[in-house]
């Protein structure tokens, strides 16, 4: 610990790189080596976890960058989640051959969701969506030929080659994470372009979009085309993990579950699609155990309790400790001897003369609420 | 899955092209008869003015004259009937979008910056019609550089401020970073609505020589509208006063300044010559 904090206290800018090095480090440790620590079940809920997290930034992407809503994202899940079992099922595709598929035929589904949301906003855009949320899993029962009716389909997992000398849960686990951590870093980017600056931008002043030339119904459309697509990719790999789809896996409860999932992970931010997808796999089973009657009461009496506290969601939490804990470390005199500054919410600091120390500074400082880094790339 | 034409903007804007300064081009922007409203409510009742290319034209008046209506329905946000022409282009029964394309450039009222997006992402905002997925060349990315960098060098405070968010600036850096990101735009019609609401006197002159400079710089054509009718005039070649959706008064600004009596009556303000005031 002693030698953490004096790497700390070693130089301002360098500090905060070393910092978030180390904590690089640490997390991909703990991220490879969990499948190999803990049991087959928990490395199952670790891999949902992940699912999840996918679906949750696709919805991220919707209702907390685009400012719309919806309460009917579980049919992007189901469709996705279909679109590779009904493949492995009736035409024996590969595993990986799903995933594409899946991926663009909910772009697709996006496209046309996003119609409505030219119209309607605020509650009557989520009634819509709900109401395509109610519909699917009935639709889902009629087309038994294809999808199996209310017994749903039973299709193969995925097995780990012979040279990996893993177990199917660890493959799995695997096979997730890359995807997951490749979805997440295509919602990252797609934020930092010019696709991204229009979504915020008409969230934040339609108006003023609009007369900068930003295609309102375009992008509108769009940001649905997109987070159905992240929700279907979640789907597909729900279909791997599982190995099993049914009508009633995917109730409007899950769309539901997603939307709760997210604001209470934090909206618009970026790690909050991961606390929010932890929060729906695991808070669940704490409320079986708290009370085997009515687990939805303790669930429902969680949320409230972390809303409470976290009006930011959970990511606005872990922001608000990490700059409290940022106030302290700084305040640490540099090996030159002056104070280094930390910017004021007006950003007082970047009138100093020199250029440079604003920027270190920000990066030593946790993220802030509700919003991704900043880069320079385009 | 691009949202734009196949033609760049910047090649069809009537007067960004400086070879084709024409300084006698007195109907550059010409609106006639113009109707607009909001439903049942009719704001505007037959409008006729022109701006000639270059030029910057205060619109006065009272609350509730239609200063603002005359600016939106100019970039599409509010439908008019009769006819509005930028260059000859028709820009009735377009939408703000398609109007933008024509170089029409709106800073709404209350500034409408982007709170959660950065400075400079918000700039990069207004150059949104130039870097289409069609033109991610270099050259293309080198242009809007060298406009960020015009735009800073307008504004040299927003350049401080590039890395923040918009929300957190005040706001005369918000009316600044507004007008700069409508900068960005190279815009052929420079739309000013009420710059100075709720801000410093000092900031507002300030602002207000800024535009000065951009439109002497840039050879922008400006359309301000504004209740402090003393500032506007100081920049202002030509002005107009509107009163219940009808012009009223219409000359060179200086010409309205001095006729100060018969603005008094129409405006409701004091409009003192610049020595006086």
């Amino acid at each position: 610990m002693s030698t953490i904090t004096g790497i700390l206290r070693a130089d301002g800018a360098r500090a905060g790189r070393t910092r978030a090095a180390l904590i690089a480090l640490a997390a991909t440790v703990a991220v490879v080596g969990a499948p190999f620590y803990f049991a087959p079940f928990q490395v199952f809920q670790l891999t949902m976890v992940l699912v999840y997290a996918v679906a949750l930034a696709g919805l991220n992407l919707l209702v907390g960058h685009g400012g719309q809503i919806s309460l009917g994202h579980g049919a992007f899940f189901a469709a996705g989640a279909y679109t590779a079992a009904v493949m492995l099922d009736r035409f024996d595709t590969g595993h990986l051959a799903t995933l594409p598929v899946a991926a663009a035929g909910c772009f697709l589904l996006g496209l046309g969701f996003g119609v409505p949301a030219l119209r309607l906003r605020g509650l009557y855009l989520a009634l819509v969506t709900l109401s395509f949320a109610v519909f699917l899993p009935l639709l889902l029962k009629r087309l038994e030929p294809w999808t199996g009716g209310s017994m749903g389909l039973t299709v193969d997992k995925p097995q780990p080659p012979a040279w990996s000398g893993l177990a199917e849960d660890q493959w799995l686990y695997f096979l997730v994470l890359a995807v997951t951590a490749f979805a997440l870093l295509v919602a990252r980017n797609l934020l930092r372009s010019r696709v991204g600056r229009a979504l915020l931008a008409v969230r934040d002043h339609e108006s003023a979009a609009e007369v900068m030339g930003v295609r309102l119904s375009l992008h509108k459309t769009l940001a649905f085309a997109w987070s159905g697509m992240f929700a279907g990719v979640a789907g597909c790999l729900y279909t791997w993990v599982i190995g099993f789809v049914s009508p009633d896996s995917f109730s409007f409860v899950l769309s539901i579950t997603l939307l709760a999932g997210l604001v209470v992970g934090g909206l618009a931010s970026l790690y909050g699609p991961l606390l929010g997808a932890a929060f729906v796999m695991y808070v669940p089973n704490v409320a079986q155990d708290l009370s085997e009657a009515a687990p939805g009461v303790v669930f429902g009496l969680l949320i409230i309790a972390v809303m409470y506290v976290a009006p930011a969601g959970l990511a606005g939490l872990a922001g608000r400790i990490g700059s409290a804990a940022a106030r302290r470390l700084p305040r640490t005199r540099t090996p030159d001897g002056t104070h280094t500054a930390r910017p004021t919410p007006s950003g007082t600091s970047a009138t100093s003369a020199d250029p440079t120390p604003p920027e270190a500074e920000v990066q030593a400082q946790a993220e802030p609420v509700g919003a991704p880094p900043r880069t320079e790339e385009e | 899955m691009s949202d734009h034409t196949t033609d760049r903007p910047e090649d069809n804007l009537p007067g960004t092209d400086p070879t084709a300064q024409d300084p006698a081009d007195p109907d550059f922007l010409r609106v006639s008869d113009l109707h607009a409203g909001y439903g049942q409510a009719r704001v505007l009742q037959g409008l006729d003015f022109s701006v000639a290319r270059g030029e910057v034209c205060a619109v006065l008046g009272p609350n509730g004259a239609g200063k603002t209506t005359t600016l939106r329905a100019l970039c599409g946000m509010v439908r008019g009937r009769g006819s509005v022409t930028l260059d000859g282009t028709q820009l009735l029964g377009r939408s703000p979008e398609q109007a933008a394309r024509l170089g029409v450039a709106h800073v709404p009222e209350g500034r409408g910056t982007f709170s959660d997006l950065t400075v400079e992402e918000n700039l990069r905002v207004g150059a949104h019609l130039r870097t289409g997925v069609l033109r991610r060349g270099r050259s293309e990315r080198a242009a809007v550089a060298a406009d960020l960098e015009r735009v800073y060098g307008h504004f040299p405070r927003l350049r401080q401020r590039a890395r923040q968010t918009a929300g957190s600036l005040s706001g005369g850096e918000q009316q600044m970073l507004a007008i700069g990101r409508a900068l960005m735009l190279r815009p052929a019609l420079l739309l000013l609505d009420e710059p100075s609401l709720g801000l410093a006197p000092l900031v507002t002159r300030e602002l207000f020589e800024i535009v000065r400079a951009v439109n002497e710089e840039e050879r922008t054509t400006v359309v301000v509208v504004e209740q402090n009718a003393q500032l506007a005039l100081d920049i202002a070649h030509r002005a107009h006063v509107l009163e219940a959706g009808r012009l009223v008064l219409s000359g060179p600004a200086a010409q309205i300044r001095e006729d100060g009596q018969v603005a008094e009556v129409y405006l409701g303000v004091s409009v003192r010559s610049r020595k006086a005031g």
